[in-house]
């Protein structure tokens, strides 16, 4: 009986320290995404009608952005609801 | 002998540039014949996609370079075939790597990619470092280029190239950055993509996209290093003693030096020189002796040869090595 109180105590403390670990992320986390997606939209720059970096370098990089594609992809979806997801981050309701 | 046109560490890389049609290729051959008979290993490359070496020479030459007499070495670069197989090969590399993405139609993609601007100046700079990173074959490789605007836009793409690779890495360090501070508190985070699972890589030596920005960083910075080396490069500029050419060449003068690129010399071609007066051609005469004047007092610190015109078309080896000489002796 009192093993499992401990246990459950342990877990919610897991839970409640998993919870600040991911708040405190957070932040970096989307900045990250942020970095990406501008990494991928100069990238493709041309496009989108931005001047593009050398076409070598583009075409080199290419095969190695799928991450940063589909980042840039989603943040395209996501696009128009982006105050939404900055509201949310600073918690404003 | 002028210092700037034979080779003092390694190998001496000529640019011959100009206006279209002032007789760049006729010069390139002439100061590379001329450099061979002094004993020179040289190689000449036409880079122009309007080929008209082999003519000069009066010999079919290909991309390999072919030997034409002792020390002297020819090749003409098919700037479409450089282009297909660069892309080509691109396309296979991104075709093994996106199997799984389907959002993107390859085919279609790459063949816009082949018009895409700049391609071609591009496939010129990595066909000039092709032939650099052989330097070490030859004593003196003269390029005979493509008219001056394409020339200096080639010229100055490893400079521009460096600029945006710099800040590119730039960016991809603060995410490397970024990744490497989630990781502390979370572990390894994992990335997936239609089933297909795989740890965002966080440090720079496993980041395959920061790997290939620095290689391709050294390798532009190699030819960036070898064409503004004046121990190593020189550029000779071709012109005609007319008022449009010299301004191109001011021009010309002016973005190499911003560049950084050394720009030795000036020649003159086609000076008409009469014995007696013909009315015809005073107002050519005239021009040409304005612009005579105008060339020594515009260039600082650049050499000035002046080129008669000649009874008959230089062609033929002979022809070729005495104008040469002409170009190459003091």
């Amino acid at each position: 009986m009192v093993k499992k109180v401990i246990e459950d105590i342990r877990a919610f403390l897991r839970g409640f320290g998993g919870a600040f670990k991911h708040q405190s992320t957070e932040y970096i986390e989307f900045e990250e995404r942020e970095l990406e997606n501008v990494f991928a939209l100069i990238l493709m720059g041309s496009f989108v009608g931005i001047p593009s970096p050398p076409t070598t370098l583009v075409i080199r990089l290419m095969p190695h952005m799928v991450r940063e594609m589909h980042v840039m992809q989603r943040r395209a979806i996501d696009m128009d609801d982006i105050f939404g997801e900055i509201a949310g981050m600073f918690d404003i309701d | 002998m002028r210092e700037f046109l034979i080779p003092k560490e390694d190998f001496r890389v000529v640019f011959v540039i100009g206006k279209g049609g002032v007789g760049k290729t006729t010069t390139s051959a002439a100061l590379a014949t001329a450099l061979s008979k002094k004993g020179y290993k040289t190689l000449i490359v036409s880079l122009d996609p309007a080929h008209n070496l082999g003519d000069v020479f009066m010999v079919k030459l290909e991309d390999k370079p072919k030997e034409l007499a002792d020390n002297l070495y020819a090749s003409e670069l098919d700037m479409e075939k450089l282009i297909k197989s660069y892309l080509k090969h691109l396309e296979e590399n991104l075709k093994h790597m996106y199997r799984y993405l389907t959002v993107i139609n390859l085919e279609k993609y790459f063949e816009v990619l082949s018009f895409s601007p700049g391609i071609e100046e591009y496939a010129t700079l990595e066909a000039i470092r092709n032939i650099l990173l052989q330097g070490e074959e030859w004593d003196v490789i003269v390029f005979d280029t493509p008219p001056t605007g394409l020339t200096l836009r080639v010229l100055a793409l490893p400079r521009i190239s460096l600029i945006w690779t710099d800040k590119l890495i730039e960016i991809r360090r603060k995410i490397l950055e970024r990744r490497r501070m989630i990781v502390k508190i979370h572990g390894d985070q994992k990335f997936q993509v239609d089933g297909q699972e795989f740890v965002l890589p966080k440090e720079e030596e496993e980041d395959p996209v920061m790997k290939e920005l620095k290689a391709y960083r050294s390798e532009v910075k190699f030819v960036e290093d070898v064409i503004t080396d004046p121990k190593k490069t020189s550029v000779v500029t071709v012109m005609n003693p007319e008022m449009l050419p010299l301004y191109e060449t001011k021009r010309a003068y002016e973005s190499l030096k911003k560049f950084k690129v050394p720009f030795n010399m000036i020649l003159i071609n086609k000076v008409i020189t009469v014995g007696r007066e013909i009315p015809e051609i005073k107002v050519k005469l005239e021009a040409q002796r304005k612009v005579l004047e105008e060339i020594g007092k515009t260039f600082s610190g650049v050499e000035i040869v002046k080129i008669p015109m000649f009874a008959e078309e230089p062609r033929g080896l002979e022809w070729l090595e005495k104008l040469g000489g002409m170009v190459l002796e003091e």
